[in-house]
Parts: C-alpha cells; structure tokens; sequence
C-alpha cells in the first residue's frame, strides 16, 4: 500500500491551503463578528494577482508571494473603511449583505479582466521539483504549501498571545468600549484586523494559484470547504481551524481513494455529527 | 388590543388585483405573459423567504435548496412515472421539500445568526452536489427537460400547453398560497415567530418553545419555496442546476426580497417585478449581470436598507399627508405592538 503515504501527504498540503484561507476567515469573525463572505473571491484576487505579477509582469514567485498580501491589505482595509464601517450600526444581516455583493463585482470583475478560462502560473522549478520522503517521492511545491501554513498559523498565535499587539487585539474585541477609553484606537483595530484577514486570503491565493490552476470558479469551490473548517472547528478559535483543516484535508483525500462515489458527502456528514454533538464546534464558545 | 387586519380596503385591493391579473392574457403578448408567470413565481418564493428573514430575523442562504429539490421532484416524478397528473407531482415535490426541511431544520435548530447563514450554505452546497453527481436521475449539467402535464379536474381536462391556460393555473395556485402565508403571519405562530425574533429569551421564559417554533417555520417556509420550485420546472418545462443553486436562484431571491423591502408583506412581491424586469431588460443588453447583482447589492445596503416598500411609504406619506396606521413603521413592527 504505497499509495497510503501520498494520499496521507496530499491531505496534509490540502489542509495547509484550507487553514491558510479559513484562518483570515476565522480570524475576522472571531474578531469582528462579521463573516465575510467575500474572503474567498479575495483569495481568488491573490492568485489573480499573481499570475499578473509573474506571468504578465514576468516577476518572480517569492515576489508575488510578499506584493500580493501587501495589495490585498490595502483592499480589505479600504473596503473596511468606506464600505463596511458604514452598515454596522444596521446589524449583521447587512454585513453579511454586503460582503455577498463584494463577491459577486470581484468575481465578476475577474471574468472581466482576465477572461471566464483557467489560466496556468508557471513559478519555474519548484513546481515541479520532487524530493523523497517516507520512501516516496513527493512535490516540492506540496511541502512548501504545508511548511507555509505551519509558519503562519505559529506567527499567528505568537502574536494574539505573546504580544503587545496581540492583548491590544483581545482587548478590543472582547469590550471594545473599554478598550476605546483606555486609548486603543478601535476602529483602526478593525481596519487592521479586516486588512490582515484579506492579505492571509490573498497569500494562500499565491499559493494556490500554480497548484489548483487560477480559474474564476476557484473562490466557490474552496469557500463551502473553508466555511465548513470553521465550523467544525469552532467560530472564532485559532486552534479549532487548525483541527478542522487537518481533518477536512486527510477526509477530503482519504475519501477520494476509500469511497470515490460518496466523497463529496463526507465533509457534509462531518459538519452534521459535529453539529449534532456539539453545535457550536470542537473548539468554539457556546453561543 | 386585537387589530382587524381583514378590512374592506386589503379585500378590495386583492380582489381587484386578481381581476386585473385575470385580463393579462388578453393584453399582453406571449413573451410578456412568461415574464409575468415567472414574476408570480418568484414573488412566492421570495414571500416564503421573507417569512424566514423578515418575520423570523433568520438569513438562510439556503432556501435555493427547497426551491431546487420541489423543481428536481417534479421534473423527476413527472418523467419517470407515466401518466401521473400535474396535481400529483405537485404533491410530490411538496412532500420531499418537508421531509428536506424536517431533517435540515433539526440539524439546524440551535443556531442563529451567521452561525445559521453559513450552515444553509453548507448544506446548499450538499444538495448542488448531489445534482451535479447524481446524473442518472438528475441529468447533471444537462438538466431535464419534460412535457408539462394536462391538469385532470375530475370532471374535465384541461389542456396545459400552452402560456395562458398555465398562467391561470399559476395566478390562483400562486396567489392562493401568498394570501396563506399572509394568512399566516397573522395566526398565533406567525405571532410567535415575530416575537422569537425581538426578544428570543422573553419568549423562552413564557414557556415558548423557540426551537420547536423555528423548526417549524423552516419547514413551513421550505414547502412553499418549494411549491415556487414545482411551478418554475413546470414553466420552463426544464430544470437544471441554476435552480438548485446558491449562487442562482439563492442569490436571486435574496436580491428580491432586499429590493423589496424585509419589513412588510408585500415588499418582495414588489421586489420580483422589479427584479425580473430588470433581469430580462438588463441581460439583453449586457453578459455582466452578475456585476450589476453585485452592484444593487451594495448600493442598496449602503443607501437603501428598507428597500422599496420603505421608499413607497416614505413618498406616500410625503404626498397623502395622513399618517399611515402605524406611523410609517414597518408592519413587521406593527404586527409586535399589537
């Protein structure tokens, strides 16, 4: 059974993808209580980006890799600022609105620009490169994507409970009015965070745009499995995504290869036991 | 204080409303008249959907579900059982759509909020694959295409194929069931699901069983999308995956109701002639309609939260002076003081 080692590998980059996209998402609505329903058409923007910044503007791939979270920071931060800072007094349902319409003009706007197709990212050797491990030989690329993920996910952490920054953030969303005449700039915070959260969706767009291929259609098919990370792991906790991205992963890639009929629905049955046993995920707060 | 909401005014303005429905087939030409039929359908499916996100305060981005598996059920039973009547395939999809919306909603019924908007989707999402999977019964990409059966009254038949006979079916099965769901909003439980949504702990306290009630206002809303579902298939004679889809006809009837306006009863009915007008105008001259989706989405977020019926009552008041029954607030509202 030599397949068992690749397939496990497979399940392992797979989950670094998801953690990479569904971190961001995590992130704001444990922060900011807003789920952003365009995390994944920004994701979708950071492969975008990339093909531009290294097919078109023939750059190179660790360049891409630092512009492109950079970029989407800005864009999340204007889209804070000018759009979403107006339609929190009116509540949740407009939020959610409101970044459902963003979905629909990036996607569109995609189309638009770079044409309804798939589009190849040529990052040269990496790519393509094997090395062995376990006995197999495996893609660089596909180790590169788990060794990103671990990085993040650790920096991330680091900073929310080692650092300064880190309480400020805490301290902002757990009472923001407090933390407010205590001098903390919170709308600011929010911009901050909300940017942050774009430019996490962004890299893990670079990253996957040479793997999955860059398509308009590439936001919709990682958004359902993003959505259902964070919620088998718990709105809002760090560590639950991490859980549910690894167990998404290896379900998604053992699936294909033990029952390749009823894969698809194995995600499904997941959230459903999850949300039978414990509704508001393996990690999150009750509601 | 309980307030007559059956008054000689609202029974006028119905009736006259249906009569001069009733006359559209002698006015309008054929391509109008499908528009028209689509516009009845939609207004219904966004009417359910608004008893779910104006009346019960629930943002489901899974109601394409319901309306997908009514119009897969009926297109399914209509070509795989022979001669079954129109009424029957009805039925069928009706009674697939509760058992869809029993097993989901009691998944469901503990969450809210983004919690609940997320998992509709999620499950949305399940439903579409299975259509785009399953291409022995469902056709996958290709969708189904059937004959529309004749409609068997007992005592005579009448001839379905073509628009207008169909359009009168579609206006009184259609409008029958909007006016029940009117209906509805004014019974007990529709109380109870306005009130769930002001001041769910209150509600708890008074001994309501708030889960119990949620669930059966997603099944209830569920079965009348999915009678939406049964006469869209039976319209177009066809269904495909557009109609099970969030992205499709979940985005639509979102739009439609946020157009129309969540805090009144008519407001999607507004909503779906303006949106389907604007659909079949609009997608004439540009292939970027979904930009324009986007668009009004967050223009009307931005600007407009009260949608058209807000606007249609804020001009009204301007101009007739005399204030409205309550004030200009929404008969959402309305309906809790009373």
């Amino acid at each position: 059974m030599s397949e068992i080692p690749v397939f496990f590998l497979h399940g392992l980059a797979y989950a670094g993808l998801l953690f990479l996209v569904s971190a961001g998402l995590t992130l704001v609505f444990g922060m900011m209580n807003v789920l952003n329903f365009a995390h994944a058409a920004m994701y979708m923007l950071g492969a975008y980006f990339s093909y531009a910044i290294i097919m078109q503007l023939s750059g190179q791939f660790w360049m891409s890799l630092m512009l492109c979270p950079v970029l989407l920071f800005i864009i999340g931060a204007l889209i804070e600022r000018f759009l979403l800072r107006r339609v929190y007094k009116f509540g949740h349902l407009q939020e959610l609105l409101l970044t459902f319409g963003l979905a629909f003009i990036i996607a569109e706007l995609v189309k638009w620009y770079w044409g309804n197709y798939p589009l190849a990212v040529n990052i040269g050797t990496i790519l393509t490169d094997t090395v062995p491990i376990f006995g197999i030989i495996y893609p660089v690329y596909r180790i590169v994507i788990m060794i990103a993920a671990v990085l993040v996910g650790t920096a991330m952490a680091l900073i929310l409970y080692k650092t300064r920054l880190g309480i400020i953030l805490r301290a902002a969303v757990n009472d923001s009015g407090m933390a407010s005449i205590l001098g903390v700039n919170v709308p600011l915070v929010f911009m901050g965070v909300f940017g942050f959260g774009a430019a996490l969706s962004g890299f893990a767009g670079v990253i996957a745009g040479p793997l999955l291929s860059t398509y308009p259609g590439m936001a919709d098919a990682i958004l359902i499995d993003a959505f259902v990370v964070i919620v088998v792991g718990g709105f809002g906790s760090l560590g639950g995504a991490v859980i549910a991205s690894l167990l998404i992963g290896e379900l998604q890639s053992f699936g294909v290869l033990l029952f390749p009929k009823l894969s698809m629905a194995l995600m499904y049955l997941l959230m459903a036991a999850v949300l039978i046993i414990k509704p508001s995920g393996l990690f999150g707060e009750e509601q | 204080m309980k307030q007559k909401y059956i008054t000689l005014s609202t029974i006028s303005a119905i009736v006259a409303l249906f009569v001069a429905a009733g006359f559209m087939p002698l006015l309008l030409p054929e391509y109008n008249l499908n528009m028209l039929t689509e516009i009845i359908i939609f207004a219904l499916f966004a009417v359910s959907y608004n008893l779910l996100l104006g009346y019960g305060g629930l943002l489901s981005f899974g109601h394409a579900m319901f309306f997908g598996v009514g119009a897969y059920m009926t297109a399914v039973a209509i070509i795989h059982i022979p001669g079954l009547s129109m009424w029957n395939a009805v039925l069928i999809a009706i009674g697939a759509t509760i058992i869809a919306g029993a097993v989901i909603g009691a998944l469901l019924l503990r969450t809210k909020g983004a919690y609940f908007a997320l998992l509709t989707l999620a499950f949305n999402a399940l439903f579409y694959a299975i259509a785009t999977k399953w291409t022995s019964i469902t056709g996958g990409d290709d969708g189904l295409g059937f004959d529309r059966p004749d409609l068997v009254l007992g005592f005579t038949t009448v001839s379905m194929a073509t628009i207008t006979n169909f359009f009168y079916l579609t206006l009184i099965v259609i409008g029958v069931v909007i006016l029940f769901c009117w209906y509805f909003t004014h019974t007990a439980m529709g109380k109870t699901v306005l009130l769930m949504r002001e001041n769910e702990d209150r509600m708890k306290m008074l001994g309501y069983n708030t889960n119990i009630s949620r669930l059966i206002l997603f099944i209830f809303t569920g079965a009348v999308a999915g009678i939406a579902g049964s006469f869209y298939t039976l319209h177009f004679r066809f269904v495909s995956l557009s109609a099970i889809d969030s992205m499709g006809v979940g985005a639509a009837v979102l739009l439609i109701t946020f157009v129309g306006g969540i805090k009144t009863f008519w407001g999607p009915i507004a909503g779906a002639f303006v949106y389907i007008i604007l659909q079949n105008y609009l997608s004439t001259i540009t292939d970027r309609w979904p930009l324009f989706i986007g668009l009004i989405f967050v223009l009307m977020v931005l600007f407009i939260p009260g949608g058209l019926s807000e606007v249609i009552m804020n001009i009204y008041q301007r101009f007739f002076g005399r204030k409205d029954r309550n004030e200009g607030a929404s008969v959402a509202a309305e309906e809790v003081k009373s």
